[in-house]
């Protein structure tokens, strides 16, 4: 009786133990940091508006280190999640800022020509 | 929020307090009590601003030029509704409408991106474009141009010849000298043109006229007989007549001007009839532009 009770009770344990514990979110880390790298590359922290997406990120990837070394790994992984894209959007914004540069350039080079051959 | 909540507290105790009476009132005040909660639970800010990124992205550019990234957008919205209703504001339902709203702004981005892209690839094609026809209108000014002086040069070598057959014009180191003979101009001792002489001088004004040049001196010479500052003011008189007449057919006067040189080179024999006839005549010396 008694060593049926230690049996069950090291199941139970083992089974709480493997279930209770999320595995640490080792590949959202990765892929959120390499986002922000590649949003840093994009030129992010240029913009205003893209170097706050760059910041949230920042931030979000360090509650998220916080909340894994808590043991908090479910959470830790919904954290990665939303600091992933903060970072997507910090490189999207910025290179929607350059490409809106380049197109009022080109139409301000256009406009010139257009002058010149009028002349 | 305060007082409501306060009063459905009650009323699920009074319910709780009749359980064991009453099952089915029981039953009943429970769903009311839940459809009653359910409707004063508020949507999180996160899901609200969701809402509103996804209804902008959808007005912007990313409708047509980003639809993967705003159907991405909408499912992720339809998520964070779904979650809303089930969990209610819980914090599952706040991360998924983050996560809902930074898609949407996402593809309100790529859809901003893609459109300047394609501006400015519509700006470069018209820059290129521009840029052949400003060439080729280059092209054509420069061919007018061509033309045009090609043209004139021919009219300035007509204009020379047709002059050739009434003076005789000779290149010197002073310049072009059309010279023309004293008889035909002016009648013996007079200063007064000749009605002939009018209409070849009115021919090397027209020539004259198409040519660039610096300026124009009308010499006025005669023969050796009579007195020499006669000689002098006749040939001076009779080098402002021919002078007077030029600028009357369009020369600038500025540039023109006349000098009464007598006989003082003689370009024939003094001593022969043929040679005097010669020397009495009037020359225009045309010293050229460059």
């Amino acid at each position: 009786m008694k060593i049926r009770t230690w049996v069950y009770s090291c199941i139970l344990g083992t089974i709480w133990s493997a279930c209770g514990g999320a595995p640490v979110p080792h590949e959202a880390l990765s892929a959120a940091q390499a986002d922000v790298k590649g949003a840093e590359v994009g030129g992010a922290a240029e913009n205003p508006k893209a170097a706050l997406h760059l910041k949230l990120a920042k931030d979000q990837i360090a509650l998220a280190e916080k909340q894994i070394s808590d043991g908090d790994n479910e959470e830790a992984k919904r954290t990665l999640e939303r600091a992933q894209l903060d970072a997507d959007l910090a490189l999207a914004l910025a290179k929607e800022v350059k490409a809106q540069a380049a197109a009022s350039e080109a139409s301000e080079q256009v406009g010139k020509l257009h002058k010149e051959l009028n002349k | 929020m305060m007082p409501r909540s306060t009063r459905f507290a009650n009323v699920r105790f009074s319910v709780s307090g009749s359980y064991g009476v009453r099952p089915a009132l029981v039953g009943a005040s429970l769903s009311v009590l839940f459809l009653a909660c359910g409707g004063a639970a508020v949507a999180p800010q996160e899901l609200l601003d969701a809402r509103t990124a996804y209804a902008e992205a959808a007005k912007g550019p990313a409708a047509d030029l980003a639809p993967a990234q705003l159907d991405t957008a909408k499912v992720s919205l339809d998520g964070a509704e779904q979650s809303f209703k089930e969990e209610g504001a819980e914090q599952v339902t706040k991360d998924l409408a983050y996560i809902a709203q930074r898609r949407a702004e996402l593809a309100a981005a790529e859809g901003g991106r893609e459109k300047a892209e394609r501006k400015r690839a519509a700006a470069d094609k018209d820059f290129k474009t521009a840029q052949i026809e400003g060439l080729q209108k280059t092209k054509e000014q420069l061919n007018a141009e061509k033309a045009a002086r090609v043209d004139a040069e021919k009219k300035a070598a007509a204009a020379m010849s047709s002059l050739a057959e009434i003076a005789k014009v000779k290149e010197e180191s002073r310049g072009v000298v059309i010279t023309l003979s004293g008889s035909v101009l002016f009648a013996t001792n007079q200063s007064s043109l000749l009605a002939i002489a009018k209409d070849k001088l009115d021919q090397v004004a027209s020539a004259l006229q198409g040519q660039g040049f610096k300026a124009i001196v009308v010499q006025g010479y005669t023969d050796s007989r009579g007195n020499a500052s006669d000689n002098e003011r006749l040939s001076l008189k009779r080098a402002q007549s021919v002078r007077d007449h030029l600028v009357s057919r369009g020369l600038p006067s500025d540039k023109v001007t006349a000098e009464g040189l007598g006989a003082s080179k003689p370009v024939a024999d003094n001593g022969t009839a043929d040679g005097r006839a010669e020397n009495r005549r009037v020359e225009i010396v045309v010293t050229p532009d460059k």
